[in-house]
């Protein structure tokens, strides 16, 4: 993939880059250690790229180093540029670059408790994924780490950031919740209502997915990746079906790229209605949020009726998918042209009530500057005025054939992610509509029985927002499986967008960003 | 007010009469994998293949066993796709909560 990023990289840090492939629209870089924070810090802020993803490998086998790759976006070309630096295990220390780019925060933590890397220089250098009774030495994405290694408990504390002074209160919420959510720990500290600081706690079900990944088969780890997080699982099974494709070149059947997309669609319209429903449940809009939720069920009987599954599971294996959908082509859309007409009715209704947008306007503000300094994503992203979206500037699946919009808001507030997402349900209905119309003929799915070795990067738009997996396999087994979640880029942003608000509205609020507790934690 | 009274009113109710009247699953449904024990000749396809493990295949007094859990299914179908001799398929079962685990173990047998 030629793009004049490259040629700009070269011309200023020519002397620093080790190697350079190419592969499809990826272009791996490895560079200098030393001089990764500057090139970082040139990609991000002088040429505008985002950062995606950071994430380590352990290649002491092969290569007798560990490796940390920083992804960055080009949007405008559909392309992607990898860097890496080499790490050496006698020296564990690399530069954070997260004084720079606030976005590689959590994800240089990450390394640190998983890999024990030390990002030199972070401005948080605390455990993230690991709690305070791991005892110190144990990185569990090591390679000479065994899976079946149960850790002894230790004594250790956890610091909290503290606000003190006269009247300010701290109010602890969870990891245990009312109802049937997951764990998540909630600090707020405030003075009177407001609140004037928020700090999460994550990673109470830390599941090691990523070593769950380690020497499994292809076959099965569709259904792993399926898993990671139960409302997005088209979304995940996609990604990774995507990046094993894409290392083996197979290009699924076009019949399978139509009806992934509609899955794909049928996810976010479920997720959608899902969500709409919640925040009205927040409000205390019961009428609002039984009728928004009697069409999430319409649309959840229609997976099931389509694919089987509710969640619409199992679909989806490399090579392409595993059911025809064909036959149910006119279920489909006359289901469809109901649950359209019968929610633009009640969006139509919702938004007329004075209770329900008074409560839900100017709530919840995740500014612009702070949405693109975090690498907000999906929704929350677009309600910020941050014009991205997978499946328009990275085209997957059929997306390229089909005329959508990609809805933008400036706002920042609850309502706007709302409207984000009313918006985006008639878009996917539209999409759902072109795709059933071109159907292609064929088969639905190649199979293959060899992958060879390789790597690759495999991304979707979920219903929350772009969602990343890199994928490394050796002999025709997984050797290494990076996940990165939307929520995992997200969930920091509700520490900005709580404040000054006050703490009654901050389930609406945590509602309106639909943050996975799974994805994030893994 | 008037068009709450109106929407409800159009909207009806929405509630099924379940568990008194029955609910069926759409066709196709991902339920209950079931054993056919006249079909299986032991080949252990299944239990290569299932992506969680709860398929066994033993030996127990001279005879060939094979358990299926549903503890742990993920009711994904690929034991289904393998079985070369269709003698493992999904229903339309869907309802399979019982008190004990040992309730949620299925199994075959044949003499060796």
């Amino acid at each position: 993939m030629k793009t004049e990023y490259i040629d700009a990289i070269k011309k200023e840090f020519g002397n620093s880059i080790l190697k350079e492939s190419v592969s499809d629209n990826e272009t791996y870089l490895t560079i200098k250690k030393e001089t990764i924070v500057k090139l970082c810090d040139y990609i991000y802020s002088h040429l505008d790229l985002p950062l995606v993803l950071v994430f380590a490998t352990d290649e002491r086998k092969t290569d007798g180093v560990f490796k940390i790759h920083y992804v960055f976006s080009i949007d405008k070309d559909d392309a992607f540029i990898i860097l890496n630096i080499n790490i050496d295990e006698k020296t564990p220390v690399f530069n954070s670059i997260t004084p720079k780019i606030a976005a590689a925060n959590w994800y240089e933590r990450e390394i640190q408790d998983m890999f024990g890397l030390r990002p030199a220089g972070h401005p948080d250098p605390r455990r993230l994924v690991h709690f305070e009774d791991m005892p110190a030495g144990v990185y569990p994405l090591r390679k000479d780490f065994d899976i079946r290694t149960k850790p002894p408990r230790v004594e250790g504390e956890y610091v909290y950031r503290r606000v003190e002074g006269e009247g300010v209160y701290e109010i602890p919420v969870g990891p245990v919740h009312a109802g049937v959510i997951e764990p998540g720990h909630f600090r707020f500290s405030v003075a009177g209502e407001p609140i004037i600081n928020l700090e999460i706690r994550h990673f109470y079900t830390h599941k090691g997915v990523e070593k769950l990944f380690e020497n499994m088969s292809m076959d099965k780890a569709v259904f792993l990746a399926e898993r990671v997080s139960g409302d997005n699982s088209v979304a995940h099974a996609v990604a990774f079906c995507q990046a094993v494709e894409n290392i083996a070149g197979i290009d699924i059947p076009p019949r399978a790229k139509h009806i992934r997309t509609i899955l794909l669609e049928l996810e976010r319209v479920y997720n959608h209605l899902g969500d709409i429903a919640g925040i009205a449940t927040d409000v205390a809009f019961a009428m609002g949020a039984a009728h928004a939720n009697k069409l999430k069920e319409e649309v959840l009987q229609l997976n099931e009726k389509v694919t089987g599954s509710r969640l619409l599971r199992g679909m989806n294996a490399i090579g392409g998918v595993r059911r025809d959908i064909g036959d149910k082509k006119e279920g489909i859309l006359l289901e469809l042209s109901d649950v359209q007409h019968d929610f633009r009715e009640l969006i139509e209704y919702l938004m007329s009530i004075p209770s329900l947008v008074d409560r839900i306007e100017t709530t919840g503000r995740i500014y612009n500057d702070t949405a693109k300094g975090l690498h907000v994503v999906g929704p929350a992203a677009r309600a910020s005025g941050i014009d991205r979206d997978m499946r328009r500037d990275h085209p997957y699946a059929s997306y390229r054939d089909f005329n959508f919009k990609v809805p933008l808001h400036k706002a920042g507030d609850v309502l706007a992610r709302t409207v984000v997402r009313a918006d985006e349900v008639c878009e996917s209905i539209g999409i759902i509509e072109q795709a059933l119309w071109s159907l292609p003929e064929g088969d639905i799915r190649i199979k293959s029985s060899q992958i060879p070795d390789g790597f690759s990067l495999g991304y979707t738009e979920a219903p929350r927002g772009e969602t990343l997996y890199w994928v490394m396999t050796e002999n025709n087994r997984i050797k290494r499986c990076k996940v990165r979640d939307p929520s995992f880029c997200n969930w920091l942003a509700i520490e900005y967008a709580v404040l000054d608000n006050i703490v009654p509205d901050f389930p609406i609020i945590n509602k309106s960003l639909s943050l996975s507790y799974s994805g994030n934690d893994m | 007010m008037l068009d709450i009274l109106k929407k409800t009113l159009k909207t009806g109710s929405q509630t099924t009469k379940y568990p008194q009247i029955p609910d069926f699953a759409p066709a196709g449904f991902r339920g209950k994998p079931e054993l056919f024990a006249d079909r299986c000749t032991y080949c252990g396809e299944c239990v290569t293949a299932c992506p969680p493990g709860v398929i066994c295949l033993s030996e127990k007094n001279g005879d060939k066993v094979l358990t299926l859990s549903y503890c742990g299914c993920i009711f994904c179908g690929r034991c289904e796709e393998v079985c070369p001799y269709g003698a493992i398929k999904l229903t339309e079962e869907y309802e399979l909560a019982s008190k004990t685990k040992d309730d949620l173990i299925t199994s075959i047998r044949r003499k060796l």
